[in-house]
């Protein structure tokens, strides 16, 4: 299964592409919304706002080519940090911005007044529900973490693990075949090339 | 909670990479080198992050600078920021596209707040890191740009507040009296700085052993300490300066490439 990584213009795609490299997948980086409309697997990298962020997939059509793959043809997604907020309906960072709307909810910033904005740094990842996303990681296994807003899904069933940064907030979310996580697996040394591996193994069934 | 980081920060300009104390730099040797002494598949598993310094005082080779950044960054699995000598967009685009995950600006700060305003709109808070250099002089902390080389104008509370204002996610806080020397981290500015803010700040200079990198963090003060001391932690040194934290009562975050099923 080749890993299609979407290039909508910011963001560190190079580091996502030898992850993946580096668990086996053939990988190939793009901003044409009709190979990304022909993928097998997309993966949706995020690094910036979400407003520009948003104008970037729509405006180039990519947004219209993801929607085709993932919901007519049922590919396998996964959105990374900004790529997982994306999903949500809207987002309310630096003002106030329609998502993608694939899994309900919408995207606020952390406000607990005891901790440190952002949110840097290894942290533990809970499983809430049983998930071959997760194999082979021990309970509440970490990883790298950069963010200073958070997804609030509507549906608890959406809801696949959970972090506690004062607050607790959804770090991965899952309905079907559209995961988003809110870390980086890609930045969380062996336990995300783990995660990367397990979604490929998942989305290979799908 | 987040856990704590151990960073190491290479200092690099014009195809050499330096040790510095108090600033001063001494030439150390090239990427050979570097490769040669240290097992550096070893570093890059045994940190939470690297930093990488364009230390280069002359109009320096961009270029360059980013293929060093994109050859260290090949099969390193965590974050890399990298800055120094940042003037414009067009050389941050490049250290992302060469791997750099977050970048650093210094004179910035003081010569070019706008372009801080902008790369945190681009780019998000979460990928700019304020690094502040300062040192104790006649009972007071000053702030230095260029590398250490001019004195600003700036108090250190004043710096940090406009950065803060500019929108940045991290600071990288490094005295220059510490730097290289082996004493610790100045504790009492570090102090100073957290109350100064709310973000994240990583302690630089100061720290070239375990029990020094411990203390910083031990402070409660910092979310991640760094060292630059080439000399130190060569072969294996980082991997063993991670288990002396964790000897020394620090959780650390822990994987295992060991186990790594795929």
């Amino acid at each position: 299964m080749k890993v299609t990584i979407i290039d909508y213009g910011v963001g560190n795609l190079r580091s996502v592409q030898s992850a993946f490299r580096f668990v086996g997948a053939e990988t190939v980086i793009t901003d044409s919304p009709d190979e990304v409309e022909k993928a097998d697997c997309l993966i949706l990298p995020g690094v910036g706002a979400f407003g520009p962020a948003v104008k970037a997939l729509t405006t180039s059509g990519l947004t219209e080519a993801m929607t085709h793959a993932v919901f007519s043809r049922g590919v396998p997604f996964l959105g990374i940090c900004l790529g997982m907020q994306l999903l949500a309906d809207k987002s309310m960072e630096f003002g106030e911005h329609q998502g993608l709307g694939w899994i309900p909810g919408k995207v606020l910033s952390l406000n607990d007044k005891n901790v440190r904005l952002p949110h840097i740094g290894f942290n533990s990842v809970g499983g809430i529900e049983k998930s071959s996303l997760l194999n082979h990681l021990p309970t509440a296994a970490e990883f790298y973490f950069v963010h200073s807003y958070h997804f609030i899904a509507e549906r608890e069933q959406d809801v696949l693990a959970v972090t506690k940064y004062g607050d607790q907030f959804s770090s991965i979310i899952n309905n079907g075949n559209i995961f988003g996580a809110q870390f980086h697996p890609e930045k969380s040394q062996s336990n995300g090339l783990q995660l990367l591996a397990n979604f490929l193994k998942l989305g290979a069934k799908m | 909670m987040a856990k704590p980081r151990l960073c190491f920060t290479l200092l690099y300009a014009d195809g050499i990479f330096y040790l510095s104390r108090n600033f001063n730099l001494q030439a150390v040797g090239n990427l050979d080198w570097v490769m040669d002494n240290y097992d550096f598949e070893s570093i890059a598993r045994s940190i939470d992050e690297l930093i990488i310094l364009n230390v280069s005082q002359l109009d320096e080779d961009w270029e360059d600078f980013c293929s060093i950044v994109s050859r260290l960054s090949e099969n390193c699995f965590m974050p890399i920021a990298a800055g120094g000598g940042i003037r414009g967009i067009e050389q941050v685009e490049s250290l992302f596209i060469s791997g750099a995950d977050k970048i650093i600006l210094n004179s910035a700060l003081y010569d070019a707040p706008d372009l801080i305003r902008q790369l945190v709109a681009i780019y998000g808070s979460q990928s700019v890191i304020c690094s502040i250099d300062f040192r104790r002089l006649d009972g007071s902390i000053k702030t230095f740009k260029a590398g250490g080389k001019i004195e600003t104008e700036v108090a250190l509370t004043s710096a940090i507040s406009s950065a803060v204002n500019l929108g940045v996610g991290e600071f990288y806080l490094t005295s220059i009296d510490k730097d290289g020397t082996g004493e610790g981290f100045d504790m009492p500015v570090l102090e100073l700085a957290y109350k100064a803010c709310s973000l994240p700040i990583i302690a630089a200079g100061g720290a070239d052993t375990d029990d020094r990198l411990a203390e910083g963090l031990h402070s409660g003060f910092v979310s991640a300490v760094s060292t630059s001391h080439l000399f130190n932690f060569m072969g294996d040194g980082l991997k063993d300066a991670r288990n002396g934290l964790e000897a020394e009562g620090i959780q650390m975050s822990k994987w295992n490439f060991e186990e790594l099923v795929i």
